[in-house]
């Protein structure tokens, strides 16, 4: 008997890496530039927020990337909102590059960025012509697409797609819900003629993909019993009551966790991968008396459940709305992602027309990011980091002011100071 | 690899107090100790240990234990023993036993029952045991009130005081909102370890700061007590402490 073994390497999962920093296998948010910030993407298992901006814009481009990602990389997707009409959303995920647009683009990006560095080459400090430039951060990965904003994605590509949508259909049974009458609790899909269709296409691509998950639904139900199924579901509503105040929460859980339950996400084994994304969770449709209690506690199962399988999961919050309901739910909600991330947009503020801040949309504040399944996080070079909105691409940049050409003997204006740190400028150092 | 945060904490005895409370502030994660501590027990020989999983899963505390050089595969079912609630809570659902008030036992008693019954066919057969629980602020999470869980430290702290050689860790993240259970839970042991931020902001050679209160010798009318502070940077496989003025701002 010899100790010769076989290596037997497996396959991974469509979409995914292993990371060869932290050992983890990670998959792209579908934003190059924030793959780069967390570390080459996100690992599996993890739940990334996103702090909405004001005005939502930002937020929502984001969670179409991550959506758009799982489209091209064939994984199952989850997608649920009460604010939004989860159909519509995933209609308007962005179009991808091919591999030529996206060299064509990155020849122009250097092309621009050259022609830049010899207008205004340094004469003084020319040493620093040799550095890579301040605002380049972005890198090349091996897992991820580029996507064009202005173009929306073929039809076609979403029919493939195996998407699962949730969103306020239960508002219509909610009395029912609570009369504790049985209803069905399997995965809502959202119906199609609440989705405007497309003009021009008879069949959507959406109105397509409903038969494929009915039947899938189907096939899993075939597997079981029927009673047995019909009598868990009773038991689940039950549950639900007991455990979430507002059964939408128990609802959504019930669904996400129906999804992740299937043999396909079950954890070592490498099938496939499942992005769960959920906009505006905690938004005023979610509240209630118990608006807190539930919404801490649906994120600590939703955690429970996502690390237990195959998945990732990106949620996006307003949180400056939370945090004028209860502030104390803020550090709280942030404890229980492994990535909180804030977009601050200048939309709206002082800053919007400030010289310093002309070339960004916003500010991008990395609030946490925790070590999962490893013992160190990755931390990016800088977290001084900005967001611009440009036509085509979200772009994520190392935040810099201008340089001042002209002497002035002006105090610096109080919305640029403070910007640059983290830290409270009055506090000692620590060290 | 974790010898000198265990050094600094003074966790890095045989024996060790019989309670200890490990504060976390908001937005910093201290869970590094936990598997620092994990990984002392596991290699002394004969000690049993029991983790209970409450914010992270198993094997988030195996994969972060290879980092540090032990593998807690070869233990587990052995000297280690595992409560993941969290496991037990995705794989059932909202059915889930620890979402249910079954019989009027809440999550706590539930929980206590469970420890209890580990540590009553484990604790014979061991030179020493620990258990170590990741983190108390989920029970808030999962619906337990500060009456609660204050009652259940209380119970693991008779627990300990019941046994020689048995030593309770407890974890409580968010311990700045959670204030005053925090410090009810600290009075129960002669140690308090604070995992803190730094004040001053983001520096890339430190991560934070490790604040060690400990109960040297409690009379009637004063306590003594030591405060130690270091500094600590989490690594890819090792875990650094420094002392205050030891490293600075490199011009």
């Amino acid at each position: 008997m010899t100790s010769f073994r076989k290596r037997t390497v497996q396959k991974p999962i469509r979409g995914t890496r292993t990371s060869p920093h932290t050992a983890q296998v990670i998959t792209s948010s579908g934003n190059p530039y924030l793959d780069v910030v967390i570390g080459g993407g996100l690992p599996m298992g993890s739940i990334c927020l996103i702090e909405e901006d004001r005005f939502m814009t930002h937020a929502k481009v984001l969670a179409k990337y991550f959506l758009a990602e799982g489209v091209l990389s064939k994984q199952e997707i989850f997608l649920g909102s009460l604010d939004d009409l989860p159909a519509e959303m995933l209609r308007c995920l962005p179009k991808p590059l091919t591999e030529l647009e996206t060299e064509v683009e990155q020849q122009e990006e250097q092309q621009a960025q050259g022609a830049g560095g010899t207008e205004n080459g340094l004469r003084i400090a020319w040493r620093y012509n040799d550095l890579p430039l301040v605002n380049s951060e972005h890198a090349t990965a091996k897992i991820g697409h580029h996507f064009n904003l202005m173009e929306q994605m073929d039809s076609m590509m979403l029919y493939y797609a195996n998407t699962t949508m949730w969103d306020d259909n239960y508002k219509g049974i909610l009395e029912l819900f609570k009369s504790s009458s049985p209803t069905p609790s399997t995965l809502e899909q959202q119906p199609v003629e609440d989705a405007p269709p497309i003009p021009g296409e008879e069949n959507t691509p959406l109105e397509k993909t409903q038969p494929q998950e009915e039947n899938s639904a189907n096939n899993n139900n075939n597997n079981n019993s029927s009673s047995v199924t019909s009598s868990t579901k009773t038991g689940s509503q039950e549950s639900q009551s007991q455990v979430f105040h507002n059964a939408r929460y128990g609802n959504l859980l019930n669904d996400i966790q129906h999804l992740l339950r299937d043999e396909s996400f079950v954890a070592g084994t490498k099938k496939n991968l499942c992005r769960v994304c959920l906009t505006s969770l905690g938004s005023p449709l979610w509240y209630d008396e118990h608006f807190g209690e539930d919404l801490i506690k649906f994120l600590t199962l939703l955690m429970a459940s996502v690390r237990n399988c195959n998945s990732v999961c990106l949620i996006t919050m307003p949180m400056h709305l939370i945090a004028k309901y209860d502030a104390s739910l803020v550090p709280k909600i942030r404890q229980l992602v492994d990535y909180a991330i804030e977009l601050e947009s200048f939309a709206g503020s002082e800053r919007e027309t400030h010289p310093a801040f002309k070339e960004y949309s916003g500010l991008l504040h990395l609030h946490k990011m925790s070590a999962l399944n490893t013992l160190a996080v990755h931390m990016p070079d800088t977290t001084d980091l900005a967001f611009k909105l440009r036509r085509k691409k979200f772009v994520i940049e190392k935040f810099h002011l201008p340089p001042e050409l002209q002497e002035s003997t002006a105090k610096p204006d109080s919305c640029i100071s403070g910007v640059l740190s983290n830290s409270n400028a009055s506090a000692s150092l620590d060290f | 690899m974790a010898t000198s945060v265990l050094l600094a904490c003074g966790l890095n005895e045989q024996k060790l107090p019989g309670f200890v409370h490990i504060s976390e502030e908001s937005n910093v994660d201290g869970s590094f100790l936990i598997s620092c501590i994990l990984g002392q027990r596991l290699r002394i020989s004969n000690a049993g240990t029991l983790l209970v999983c409450l914010q992270h899963h198993y094997q988030h505390y195996f994969n972060a234990g290879m980092r540090l050089g032990y593998n807690t595969n070869i233990f587990q079912g052995k000297t280690l023993g595992v409560i993941d609630v969290l496991s037990d809570m995705a794989g059932e659902g909202l059915a889930s036993k620890w979402l249910r008030q079954s019989e009027g036992q809440t999550l706590t008693d539930q929980l206590v029952e469970d420890i209890r019954a580990q540590v009553e066919s484990n604790y014979a057969s061991r030179n020493s045991y620990t258990v170590l629980i990741d983190n108390l602020s989920i029970l808030f999470n999962l619906g337990a009130s500060k009456l609660q869980v204050q009652q259940f430290c209380q119970d693991l702290a008779a627990l300990a005081k019941e046994r020689d050689n048995l030593t309770v860790i407890t974890k409580l993240s968010n311990s700045d909102i959670y204030q005053l259970t925090d410090n009810n839970v600290a009075k129960l042991g002669q140690v308090r370890i604070q995992v803190l931020r730094l004040k001053s902001g983001v520096f890339r050679e430190v991560d934070g700061k490790l604040l060690i209160e400990r109960v040297l010798d409690e009379g009637n009318y004063a306590c003594e007590e030591t405060r130690k502070e270091v500094l600590y940077k989490v690594n890819d496989r090792n875990v650094k402490v420094f002392t205050p003025g030891e490293i600075g701002v490199k011009v």
